[in-house]
């Protein structure tokens, strides 16, 4: 499990191996707790500056409260040299009781867009409604049955300022 | 003596068309309740304001409707944000944009005319909904039967209806997700049944300027997309193809459409050319109340597909859109 994780963080995972990880990394277990030492890790080793304490959680409610969550469309691979965080782990340990600890939670909105068209179940990407959403939905409400029972009212929905003003 | 009433009350409001006058409004049945919905929306001639409730957003329009021997129109205006004003004689829908000085009109199709398709369709809804009568409750001033139509699945949104039990007029819709969690609201705030108003009132408020401003004609016809390479294979329970046509949008794109309904839902497959000089698509889901977009590119087309329908159905269906290219 740690070499995997070890593997997915210098990009050298295969794509389908990539896809059988992500779901462990949900919640709290081994390859959590394995993502957040060897990020420690690499922090400790680049000179990161260390976030302040709580940033997780104050990070973690602020994207709580946001709308729309954009997922990147692609993530560049990282152009450093490629470190294998697994021989450092056992370091890890002593740098996380240096540096304190640092919860941060991969959330599934934030996995790279390929890991989404592989997994047929991840949440699709979220995007500003399209500008040209107003047409399709005036033709679509043409044909809908609603018409049948609430006349042109759902209409109301087509021409609003909400799709315009995005 | 109480049929003899109701027929008496309807021969006291003139114009005034009892959808059922032979079955006492007590003791009907969700969908005999239903049937009553949807007779009144054929029949009624009305004038009322009703609000629309999405999430944050809530926009009051005013909505008139006249049917008589001049025909069936319906005229909507909105009221807050911006101007606009939505039309329909008979088959036509015609949009005014005072801000961008456009009219949008489009026509139905006649392959499947409505309103032809929603009776068949509607005793087919029990298979997808659970059809229940629940309380009655007040609505702008009118005593209602709630009807509440609950998915068997979650293939599709739950719908709370409130239905005048005099006349079956729809007072107030619910669509609500899972749980019962609202996603969208039309309640009628005031409303007055019956042909009493003028039918020039039904006239475009804009009629006079709007001689100058573009006019954007949606030509619609009948097709095959399939013959094009076009194939969707959208195999949601309860979904039927019921129309499928090629039709102008905006300038002068042919976009191909397909609607699935399964009674009372709907959802579009719009598969559009991409021309030169068009922004980049942007794949993805985005949602407007419990109208839920999902646009993805595929053989240098967009496939957009839009329906009343949870996030996931929308998705799936389009996910099954493909494209050969035809021998």
């Amino acid at each position: 499990m740690k070499s995997k994780i070890s593997a997915m963080m210098d990009g050298e995972l295969p794509d389908a191996e990539l896809a059988a990880l992500m779901p462990s990394l949900r919640g709290e277990g081994e390859a959590v707790e394995a993502w957040r030492q060897y990020h420690l890790i690499s922090d400790a080793l680049r000179d990161t500056d260390i976030l302040s304490s709580g940033f997780s959680a104050r990070f973690a409610a602020r994207l709580e409260q946001e709308p729309a969550i954009v997922a990147p469309a692609s993530v560049p691979k990282r152009a450093e040299a490629k470190v294998h965080w697994l021989r450092y782990s056992a370091t890890a340990a002593a740098a996380a009781v240096f540096v304190g600890w640092l919860a941060f939670q991969p959330r599934q909105e934030v996995v790279p867009a390929q890991t989404l068209a592989k997994a047929p179940e991840a949440m699709p990407v979220t995007v500003p409604v399209p500008k040209e959403a107003d047409d399709y939905l005036r033709a679509h409400q043409n044909y809908s049955p609603r018409n049948n029972l609430q006349g042109v009212a759902p209409y109301v929905r087509t021409v609003s300022d909400t799709a315009r003003s995005r | 003596m109480k049929q003899a009433l109701v027929l008496l009350v309807s021969l006291l409001l003139p114009g005034f068309a009892l959808a059922e006058p032979a079955s006492p409004p007590n003791g009907m049945d969700a969908p005999a309740w239903l049937r009553k919905i949807y007779q009144a929306s054929q029949k009624l001639s009305y004038s009322g304001t009703f609000v629309y409730r999405q999430g944050e957003r809530s926009e009051a329009s005013r909505i008139m409707r006249l049917v008589d021997s001049g025909g069936d129109t319906e005229k909507l205006e909105a009221l807050d944000g911006m101007r606009r004003e939505v039309i329909r004689k008979g088959d036509e829908v015609r949009c005014y944009l005072p801000d961008s000085m456009t009219v949008k009109v489009d026509r139905r199709s006649n392959q499947l005319s409505f309103p032809a398709l929603l009776p068949a369709q509607l005793s087919q809804l029990p298979e997808q909904y659970v059809v229940t009568k629940e309380e009655k409750a007040r609505i702008a001033g009118f005593d209602c039967q709630v009807i509440v139509l609950k998915p068997r699945d979650d293939l599709r949104y739950g719908y709370r209806l409130w239905a005048d039990t005099h006349s079956g007029m729809l007072l107030k819709a619910l669509i609500f997700r899972d749980k019962g969690e609202p996603v969208e609201e039309f309640t009628f705030t005031q409303l007055v049944i019956g042909p009493h108003f003028d039918r020039d009132r039904l006239k475009p408020s804009f009629a006079a300027q709007s001689r100058h401003w573009r006019v954007e004609n949606a030509a619609v016809e009948p097709a095959n997309l399939a013959e094009t390479g076009w194939t969707v294979n959208a195999g949601i329970p309860g979904f039927r193809k019921v129309v499928e046509v090629r039709r102008q949008l905006r300038e002068s794109q042919r976009v191909g459409q397909i609607v699935y309904s399964d009674g009372l839902a709907a959802v579009s497959v719009f598969i559009e050319p991409i021309e030169a000089g068009r922004d980049p698509v942007r794949p993805g889901m985005s949602s407007m109340g419990a109208v839920n977009i999902y646009t993805r590119e595929l053989a240098n087309h967009v496939v957009t597909v839009v329906g009343e329908a949870p996030a996931p159905t929308v998705r799936r269906i389009a996910e099954t859109v493909e494209y050969h290219k035809p021998q």
